[in-house]
């Protein structure tokens, strides 16, 4: 297939490129063939829409690009008037580009703040979700990339202050937090007015609840986890479902703050879903990014359920468990990717004191060193190769400064068989190592946890030595054996962090110069000489020789690096167009840099692009098609009635736009037809969607491909729930909102904005459909209006079957008063009225429903297709492509079979290799 | 460039002209003893207050008011009523959010606010001062009453000893300073990467292009440092630390301590705009006469058992208030009192709080100079955001409109 797309392409390219213009130049053809099948319309002062041909056409430049774009999607000539020939219509398209105006796009534009996140991310080897954190400065503009878009100062500072807590983030100057445990089944306190929909139950809290009064979601605290620094836990829920139904029931996991006793809207984040389908005790992970002064809520979601007091269904969570923060590696693995191989030490309290420990003994591999890494994944072990070392087992902390010494923090090791684990303790004291007295400490340790143990002493020692004594430890085979994943002091009560440093033991320039080069030549996507990093060079040593700190150092060369207009400003400066070409593709594609394959890679440009949208990094790049292309970044914008919603949900709300862009992904990188925009048998659904499209037997909230039969009017975007709602007010649909939506994101037909001097029809829904018909239908009595109304009311009549949120309907549903304040209620304050009327009629073809439109819009699938080759050209170059590009682009449209991927390669392909300029 | 001179030119080429330049700036910044600059104050009482103890009984009498006749600077105030934000007629939890912003549904799940009053009179106003606004509120919510130009909410300061260290505190500048240093470093480092590429390359037109839009953002950057850095080298105000602690009546000392550090604030000069959240507390609170759940309280129906000790928490309010405007109007300030240039605005997001409704909000404007008419009952309900509209004129913000307005209030006149 792809190959069959080259040929056309090269064919055709062949014949615009060599044939066309001495074609031209031998004869006036195509001005005779606009002659013979647009003058009968458009000659002299009276011509239709003011648009005299003749008088053009003696023009050598003019914007003709309505006039192209209607003879490309053979709008004109209209239907009842002479055709031309499809040579004819490309002759004439050839000519119309050959005459237009110089166009003056910006050479350069600013990279978006998804752009800067996501590169800088992959820079660091972190997953910070900040850019909510840097201002939008898209404006009214459809693309992110679009080249109009300025960099303004208080963008560049927002960068400079995300840049800075990235960097922080990813190589903290006081250390990383130690990764800990906590295991909580408590609720904080909630309004008395939902604590009925909670009890205790066996071991936990069984939660029965869905909406609260106002309709909200009212989700309840765990106490006893406050995550102590922002990074990336693993929470695993012990859950069941408790009930005899067939349906999963679910967690809604958020982060938020913790209000007591407010039933209002909390502004919280929402983590993840867990679907509970089992009935007895499973446990459930996900991870999830939390920052402190968070805390994790649930809302459980069931529609068995709602609002019973005292309730006997629902979701039995017996414990939360938290484990974080989490590192990749220890020490992570940023610091061999930053830093290379420079000798990396991390610092515990020991060491911050000047001490220093010895073993009774270790085995290869297992030093002691590994006690105060900072892990419980390294530990210490007793040897038992080639022998086994006898007990005691023991190990002694000096304190050669006499620093005031509080206790001792423990952990076993994580993983592992238990061999070893310590059971029985006793710590002594001595001020010269040899004399010990009696025990100064004794106590038991937990084995089968894997956080930290404190062991306080009953007062603080300054004693130059302190043994801690293994006097019993588990052992599967009865050796004597004795390991530690940590052991350090506790040296102040008020610093109850337990945190490790991790610094580079280097002070020299030279080791500076290499990290500073590696780092900006991964983020500029180029080969640099010595004169070009000088100033990088510069800003890092001096750093370094001002305080000494090489990681902190490298830390203001880093920001300066991924500050710069090189990294701010695309397309940067490269060395060779190889690179050049790469940095283009991971930014369209990955909305980032180029990694290290891909800068190695001598794969041809069209095997790159294949492997780059089969990564997964190319969902950054169909998350922004969503928003973009077909408008989801309204999507919080629209909030629908819960007077006429009243079952729409955070739930729903949440997967709605995720099913869209399942589809799409699976469009592209399956390389579907681009029929499948218009319609499919299938979607990517969950229970929780299927529940909202009326389809059985979808079990579970993992969003999976769903066929469907043929009278199910779902399948292709136009009757996705997400296009559905974020086309309307949340109250009433508009069907001229949603007829431009079609024609603007799916049909391309061109529209221009409403001439001056109109009243805007905004019609209502009353409890007459017809009315509403009507009101809309005064387009028709004005031709101003009706030139392109035409075009665009008719697709939104056929939608008019679908509601605000999407989901069937045959009648209108109109509001009714509630008395006093609103209290929310399943069935609503609504009563249903007319009957939905879908029939309608666009370019002469009639439909009377929504498996109508699809047809006759399928009838056009050329148009649907060089419309995404259009829109996604613009999503690529960041403006409008003008006619010469439009050219090339019909040419990449295959008259039978269209398919996703060959279109977006092809556009890739033209954008990235020049021919496009 | 061997790398002494050039160490030697970052220390001191970048250094100096950044120093000199602050001094102008600080020169610039002084008010001159006979024109003291004009600040604003926005309070919100967020669950208003019991209207027919409010509103002066006589028109134009605030001896007629059961709450405001005690009120000692009564000739520097107007009360107006029957000001109301449109689009909020039922239900409005949450109305706060749009006390300074005028956008309607605040309590819909996915409300998109706006910018409010006073971020935009910082903007103007903000520049001349350490800082450029304060947003106070009763404890952490996670919104108060200010949102940014996205809509966004700005995170308010509720705890007394730390806005106090903030305004007035000796603090540990040292990490603030070191990254505005870095953050200096960093835009010389850009700078010289700038000028090479120019120097090396022939001029091509899309670099040059591209380099100007850079050099241009990062100028106003640099400025922005230089106003944080100048701040960081000038010493605070040395004030002593005399908040109230009163663990019988913590509430009411918070209210007290709060509106005691704007007024040091504003004398000061630390900042010239400050917003005050008065948000809501769910739980019991105690003030002289009475204890109770305020927000139950305020639910109470018309009913005397409930309205009494309401009443009290009330009463209480506005004698911090009055406690307030008295000591803004004792400070002598140019050829009047700190008082007359200072523009207070005391309102609520409720007209009703029992009821949930937002017409007829409870609207005090005192100080700021105005010719002042005790108390102002419009014919027809106007729009709250006329007199924010208003304000922003008085200020010499040249806007035609500002959230819901419809016009301008015309009811401050000089």
């Amino acid at each position: 297939m792809a190959r069959r797309v080259i040929i056309v392409v090269t064919y055709y390219m062949l014949g615009v490129v060599f044939f066309g213009p001495h074609k031209l130049l031998q004869a006036n053809e195509p001005k005779q063939l606009f002659k013979h099948y647009c003058i009968d319309c458009h000659e002299g002062p009276s011509a239709e829409a003011n648009l005299d041909v003749v008088a053009l056409l003696i023009r050598s430049h003019f914007d003709a690009t309505l006039i192209f774009e209607n003879v490309a999607s053979g709008k004109m000539p209209p239907a009842d008037a002479g055709q031309p020939s499809n040579e004819e219509r490309r002759e004439m398209l050839t000519w119309l580009a050959d005459r237009q105006a110089e166009s003056k796009q910006n050479s350069f534009r600013r990279i978006s703040r998804h752009e800067f996140v996501y590169s800088v991310n992959d820079l660091l080897g972190t997953k910070l979700d900040l850019a909510g954190r840097i201002p939008e400065d898209r404006g009214t503009r459809d693309f992110d990339s679009d080249r109009r878009i300025q960099l303004s100062h208080e963008m560049l500072g927002s960068y400079f202050a995300v840049a800075g807590d990235m960097l922080d983030h990813a190589l903290p100057a006081d250390g990383f937090i130690s990764e800990q445990t906590w295991v909580t089944s408590k609720l904080k306190d909630s309004h008395q007015t939902y604590n009925i929909y909670v009890r205790d139950y066996k071991d936990g809290v069984l939660f029965s609840w869905t909406r609260a009064n106002n309709g909200n979601s009212y989700s309840f605290f765990y106490d006893n986890f406050d995550p102590p620094g922002a990074g990336w836990y693993e929470l695993t829920f012990d859950a069941a479902k408790v009930g005899d139904f067939k349906e999963d029931v679910s967690i809604q996991v958020h982060a938020g703050k913790y209000y007591y006793a407010d039933d209002r809207p909390q502004p919280q984040r929402l983590l993840d879903v867990i679907s509970v389908g089992n009935s007895e005790l499973e446990s459930k992970s996900i991870r999830v990014f939390l920052r402190p002064g968070e805390n994790v809520s649930v809302h459980c979601y069931s529609k068995h359920n709602f609002r019973n007091e005292n309730p006997q269904q629902g979701t039995y969570i017996r414990q939360m468990k938290a484990h974080g923060p989490l590192q990749d590696q220890w020490p992570p693995s940023r610091y061999g990717m930053l830093f290379g191989d420079l000798p990396v030490e991390m610092k515990g309290n020991l060491q911050k004191i000047g001490g220093s420990i010895t073993v009774s003994s270790f085995q290869q591999g297992m030093e002691k060193e590994n006690m105060q890494d900072g892990s419980n994944r390294t530990f210490w072990h007793t040897r038992f190769k080639p022998t086994l070392a006898k007990p005691p087992h023991f190990v002694i902390l000096k304190n050669p400064n006499e620093r005031p010494i509080k206790g001792l923090s423990y952990a076993t090791w994580s993983g592992g068989n238990g061999n070893g684990q310590i059971e029985k303790f006793e710590v002594y004291t001595s001020e010269d190592g040899n004399n010990w007295g009696e025990p100064f400490v004794t106590g038991n340790l937990e084995t089968r946890l894997a956080n930290e143990q404190p062991i306080p002493f009953h007062e603080a020692t300054t004693s130059r030595f302190v043994k801690f004594l293994a006097t019993q430890s588990f052992s599967l085979d009865g050796r004597s054996l004795a390991s530690i994943g940590k052991l350090d002091v506790v040296v102040s009560l008020t610093d109850d962090l337990q945190k490790t440093r991790v610094s580079i033991v280097s002070d020299r320039s030279e080791d500076m110069q290499q990290v500073i080069r590696r780092f900006t030549e991964r983020a500029f996507s180029s080969k640099l000489t010595d004169v070009e990093l000088e100033p990088y060079f510069d800003v890092a040593t001096h750093a370094l020789e001002r305080d000494g700190d090489f990681v902190q150092a490298a830390k203001v060369g880093f920001k300066a690096v991924i500050c710069s207009h090189r990294f701010l400003l695309a397309p940067g400066e490269h060395s060779s167009q190889q690179l050049s070409q790469k940095a283009e593709l991971a930014r369209i594609l990955w909305l980032s840099i180029p990694d290290a394959e891909l800068q190695r890679s001598t794969a041809s440009l069209r095997d790159q692009i294949a492997w780059m949208i089969a990564d997964e990094r190319s969902d950054r790049m169909i998350e922004s098609l969503c928003n973009q292309w077909l408008n989801l970044r309204s999507w919080n914008s629209v909030s629908p009635s819960l007077k006429l919603y009243p079952r729409y949900d955070d739930l729903l709300d949440h997967y709605l736009p995720l099913e869209t862009q399942a589809y799409l992904a699976h469009l592209i990188r399956e390389n579907q037809p681009t029929s499948h925009l218009i319609d499919s048998d299938y979607s990517f659904l969950n229970q929780r969607l299927a529940q909202h499209y009326g389809i059985d037997e979808i079990i579970g909230q993992q969003l999976r491909k769903v066929s469907f039969k043929p009278d199910v009017p779902r399948g292709g975007l136009l009757t996705m729930g997400s296009i559905l709602k974020v086309t309307t007010d949340g109250f009433d649909t508009s069907p001229i909102l949603r007829g431009a939506w079609i024609s603007k994101n799916l049909v391309g037909v061109p529209v221009s904005p409403p001439p001056e001097n109109v009243k805007a029809i905004e019609p209502e829904h009353g409890d007459d459909a017809a009315s509403l018909r009507e009101q809309i239908e005064q387009h028709k009595s004005n031709e101003a209006c009706y030139a392109c109304h035409k075009s665009i009311d008719p697709y939104g009549f056929a939608l008019e079957s679908f509601d605000s949120t999407g989901q069937w309907r045959d009648k209108y549903r109109t509001e009714t008063p509630h008395k006093g304040t609103f209290l929310f209620r399943l069935n609503g304050y609504y009563r249903l009225t007319t009957a939905v009327d879908t029939a309608g009629e666009i370019d002469d073809q009639k439909f009377t429903d929504i498996f109508g439109l699809k047809k006759l819009l399928l009838s056009g699938n050329r148009k649907i297709a060089y419309n995404f080759a259009r829109k996604f050209f613009e999503y690529v170059n960041g403006y409008e492509p003008d006619m010469k590009q439009r050219l090339a682009l019909l040419a990449m449209i295959d008259q039978d079979d269209c398919r996703m991927k060959d279109l977006v390669t092809e556009v890739l392909v033209y954008s990235l290799s020049g021919d496009s300029q | 460039m061997n790398g002494t001179t050039r160490r030697q030119f970052l220390k001191f080429g970048a250094a100096l002209p950044l120093a000199m330049r602050s001094l102008n700036l600080r020169a610039a910044t002084k008010p001159t003893p006979s024109s003291p600059p004009r600040r604003i104050m926005f309070i919100c009482n967020s669950l208003g207050f019991y209207k027919p103890y409010f509103f002066p009984k006589t028109r134009g009498d605030l001896a007629s008011s059961p709450y405001l006749k005690e009120v000692a600077t009564k000739d520097k105030l107007t009360v107006f009523e029957n000001l109301y934000h449109p689009g909020m007629e039922t239900s409005n939890h949450d109305s706060e959010k749009s006390f300074l912003t005028g956008v309607p549904k605040p309590e819909a799940p996915n409300f998109v606010n706006s910018i409010s009053l006073d971020q935009i009179l910082a903007r103007k106003m903000g520049g001349e001062t350490r800082f450029p606004f304060l947003p106070l509120s009763i404890y952490d919510r996670g919104w108060g009453c200010s949102w940014n130009n996205r809509g966004v909410a700005i995170p308010t300061l509720h705890d007394e000893t730390r806005i106090f260290n903030k305004l007035f505190g000796e603090e540990d500048l040292t990490a603030k300073r070191r990254q505005i240093e870095n953050d200096q470093h960093v835009i010389h480092c850009l700078k010289r990467d700038m000028h090479q590429l120019e120097t090396r390359s022939v001029s091509e037109g899309n670099r040059s292009a591209k380099i100007e839009s850079y050099r241009s953002v990062i100028a106003e950057l640099e400025k922005q440092l230089e106003h944080e850095a100048f701040w960081l080298k000038t010493k605070k105000p040395e004030i002593p630390n005399t908040l109230s602690k009163d663990p019988e009546f913590a509430f009411s000392a918070k209210i007290k301590n709060l509106l005691n550090l704007s007024k040091l604030a504003f004398q000061t000069d630390s900042t010239r705009v400050i917003t005050f959240s008065m948000d809501w507390v769910y739980g019991a609170i105690n003030v002289p006469g009475a204890t109770g759940g305020w927000h139950t309280l305020s639910h109470h129906g018309g009913k005397q058992d409930k309205l009494q000790p309401l009443s009290r928490i009330e009463i209480d309010i506005v004698k911090h208030l009055n406690q307030f405007l008295t000591d803004l109007d004792a400070i002598k300030e140019g050829d009047g009192t700190l008082l007359d240039h200072t523009t207070v605005v005391i309102g609520s997001n409720f007209g009703d709080a029992s009821n949930h409704t937002c017409s007829n909000l409870p609207t005090i404007v005192a100080g700021g100079g105005y010719r002042h008419q005790a108390h102002t009952v419009l014919e027809n309900p106007m729009p709250l955001c006329n007199l924010w509209l208003e304000l922003l004129h008085k200020y010499n913000i040249d806007v035609g409109k500002f959230g819901s307005s419809n016009g301008n209030a015309n009811l401050l006149h000089a």
